[in-house]
């Protein structure tokens, strides 16, 4: 079914972008990893203001879980009246991972680098216009700059080792970049633990996998960057009108940044039929749930 | 919540990439292959090169042995694939392509113990097909894009002398055929090359519009070879001049079977064909739901057809044709591996070698259908 609808479609066109761009397959990878994430951008903004509109209830939140301890079912009832969906944050998330591993995919698969992955792409090439040519392209020209095969593995001795120290250190930009602030001990601990060890680990991948591979990664992670900087002015007047970082709903946006408007109706607001969170309002304390008696 | 993200995150693409990278040991990435020596079967799969008895399945030797180790300076040979070759009490295999490749060697193995009587070490990449001979040389196509023509009654110190090498533009993954002093390599740069068994000049070659990644039959001085550009081609071995062309729906990636005037072919969308060998017209096609690579197999009027989706296909070849359509059924129990490589018959046996996982060889019985593990063979239960 993913190969129908996702890596099909993404490999013929890879190939099809590869083509067009003078069999030039760096820059390939460039293009439809950009085209991708420009794609999915409202679903990474959406899942960055979920993001920062949780973090905002996690004081109302826990204040609901240590007085709601025994009943779990009050406790559902009332953070949903808060508007709270722990499914808020993923569900972007969990929506982009087919594409961007179908981008991944797509990749491995017209590198081609070796005779089982050449047999497969045989069967996943389309017969029909404009892709009936795509046969004539295989194997694709792999090398960057006349010395480094991105259908290689990355070696230890040469100048390709290069690429896995560039996926670290893209890795750990893009997450520090992401990170939401946080002033939670804990929760910055683990984010520091985090930041450390997400880019060692796509790094130590980035060594076992095609070097066209760990180029994807740092593609897609310098325009996880420049996205970051592009949804910013939104992402911060968000974060000033729920008071997350730091800011209180008073700091209210620089001018020149996106404009809130109604400051009860922010940006990406939740279904009507929920009641939101207004950290900065005056909390009602939760009536203590009656003993029954 | 940025925190259950992130951990979503690295979960998520730990698992993907786990998936991608592996464990335990590395799965091959080119395709195993057999052959029959008398009562003995050699066959290169994955990490090692096995000798063993072809009725029995009892081990003779691997290569590299079980308890080799490797070291900074020496990495274990392999991961091996494509047919071994016999030459003269040697057996010829290269290091194939794979995670743990680092030699890019050749080897001449012992035929009595498996031990490497030669190593040839020039080639700068991966030997994925096998080799070829015409009893003199042995022309071996590389990954580097050049086919290395070496004589292992000269050497060189350890290594065969280097007769001659020729060029192409791209990858070699094609065992070359030899005959009649010419060898026929085809190459992923879209040409079939003629060239000179004795000195390595090219005589001819013939371009397609695609990679050929298949070995060409030749009957009667007419060469017979299928393509990545969906086509299977008819041209004379004197001049490459072309005798004819049959679209064919798929890329061609494995050698044709040529019998009684029919050529038996299958693409790697799984459609079989049957193609008159006069004119190339088709008499009917089948389908096996999935890749083919390995050669067709015929014994009597069932003709064997191993796919990809791990089941052995049988074909009628008695049955009349419904609508230019013939019938494929599964042959036998599913395999649990995919079919990649010719099988070989050993009397009413097939002795089929399997892609991935522990078992090397499944057997299946033509008369009863029932297929076995065969090698290797299990260990002895424990009393």
């Amino acid at each position: 079914m993913l190969d129908f609808l996702i890596y099909n479609p993404l490999t013929n066109i890879m190939l099809l972008i590869y083509n067009v761009l003078f069999n030039n397959y760096a820059l390939a990878i460039i293009v439809l990893t950009a085209l991708i994430r420009l794609a999915t951008m409202p679903l990474t903004t959406r899942q960055q203001a979920a993001s920062i509109k949780m973090q905002a209830m996690q004081p109302k939140i826990k204040e609901l879980q240590e007085l709601y301890k025994n009943d779990p079912r009050k406790l559902q009832e009332e953070t949903r009246k808060l508007g709270f969906n722990p499914l808020g944050g993923c569900l972007p998330l969990v929506i982009q991972f087919p594409v961007l591993i179908g981008l991944y995919t797509a990749i491995q698969r017209s590198l081609a680098f070796n005779p089982l992955a050449l047999l497969e792409l045989g069967k996943h090439l389309y017969g029909f216009p404009p892709f009936t040519h795509l046969s004539s392209l295989v194997p694709i020209n792999s090398v960057l700059f006349g010395i480094i095969d991105m259908g290689a593995l990355p070696n230890y001795f040469s100048v390709s080792v290069i690429i896995p120290l560039l996926v670290v250190g893209s890795t750990w930009l893009s997450n520090k970049m992401m990170m939401t602030p946080s002033t939670d001990a804990q929760t910055q601990q683990m984010n520091r633990t985090m930041g450390m060890m997400m880019p060692l680990m796509i790094g130590f991948f980035s060594l076992q996998t095609p070097i066209g591979l760990g180029i994807y990664w740092i593609v897609s992670n310098m325009i996880g960057v420049a996205q970051y900087y592009l949804i910013k002015p939104k992402m911060d007047a968000l974060k000033a009108h729920y008071g997350v970082g730091g800011a209180g709903a008073a700091a209210l946006a620089p001018s020149g940044t996106a404009k809130l408007g109604d400051p009860d109706k922010p940006m990406f607001s939740p279904p009507k039929s929920k009641v939101r969170a207004k950290p900065n309002a005056k909390r009602e304390t939760p009536k203590k749930p009656s003993s029954g008696k | 919540m940025k925190i259950s993200n992130t951990f979503l995150t690295v979960a998520v693409l730990g698992l993907v990439l786990s998936a991608c990278t592996g464990g335990g040991e590395a799965p091959p990435s080119a395709f195993p292959g057999i052959i029959l020596d008398g009562t003995s079967a050699y066959l290169s799969s994955n990490l090692h090169v096995y000798k063993f008895d072809a009725k029995t399945g009892t081990e003779g030797w691997r290569f590299p042995p079980a308890n080799a180790t490797a070291t900074r300076e020496e990495p274990l040979p392999g991961p091996f694939s494509g047919q071994p070759l016999k030459f003269g009490d040697v057996i010829v295999v290269g290091d194939s392509t794979g995670r743990s490749s680092a030699n890019h060697s050749l080897y001449g193995l012992k035929e009595s113990d498996g031990s490497v009587a030669w190593r040839f070490t020039q080639g700068k990449k991966e030997y994925t097909d096998g080799v070829a001979t015409d009893g003199k040389l042995i022309y071996a196509p590389n990954g580097d894009g050049t086919l290395y023509a070496i004589d292992p009654n000269q050497k060189e110190g350890n290594a065969p002398k280097l007769v001659w090498k020729f060029e192409t533009q791209n990858k070699l993954w094609t065992r070359p055929l030899v005959a009649n002093g010419v060898v026929y390599q085809s190459a992923l740069d879209h040409h079939l090359y003629a060239i000179d068994a004795a000195t390595g000049k090219e005589i001819w070659k013939f371009k397609a519009d695609a990679p050929i990644g298949a070995q060409p039959t030749l009957i009667n001085d007419i060469l017979y070879f299928g393509s990545f550009d969906s086509k299977f081609y008819a041209i004379k071995a004197a001049d490459s001049s072309k005798v004819w062309e049959q679209a064919v729906d798929g890329w061609i990636w494995n050698n044709p079977l040529i019998e009684d005037g029919t050529i038996y072919i299958a693409n790697v969308r799984g459609a079989v064909f049957a193609l008159n060998q006069a004119d190339g017209k088709i008499k009917w096609k089948a389908d096996v739901s999935d890749t083919v690579h390995a050669q067709p197999v015929r014994q009597g009027n069932q003709l064997f057809i191993m796919s990809m989706n791990t089941y052995a296909y049988v074909i009628d070849l008695k049955a009349t044709p419904e609508n230019g359509v013939m019938k494929a059924e599964i042959f036998n129990d599913k395999m649990a591996r995919r079919l990649l490589s010719t099988p070989v018959l050993v009397d009413s046996n097939l002795l089929v070698p399997l892609f991935d996982g522990d078992v090397k060889v499944a057997r299946v019985n033509l008369a009863s259908k029932l297929n076995e593990a065969f090698f290797p063979q299990p260990a002895p239960a424990a009393k």
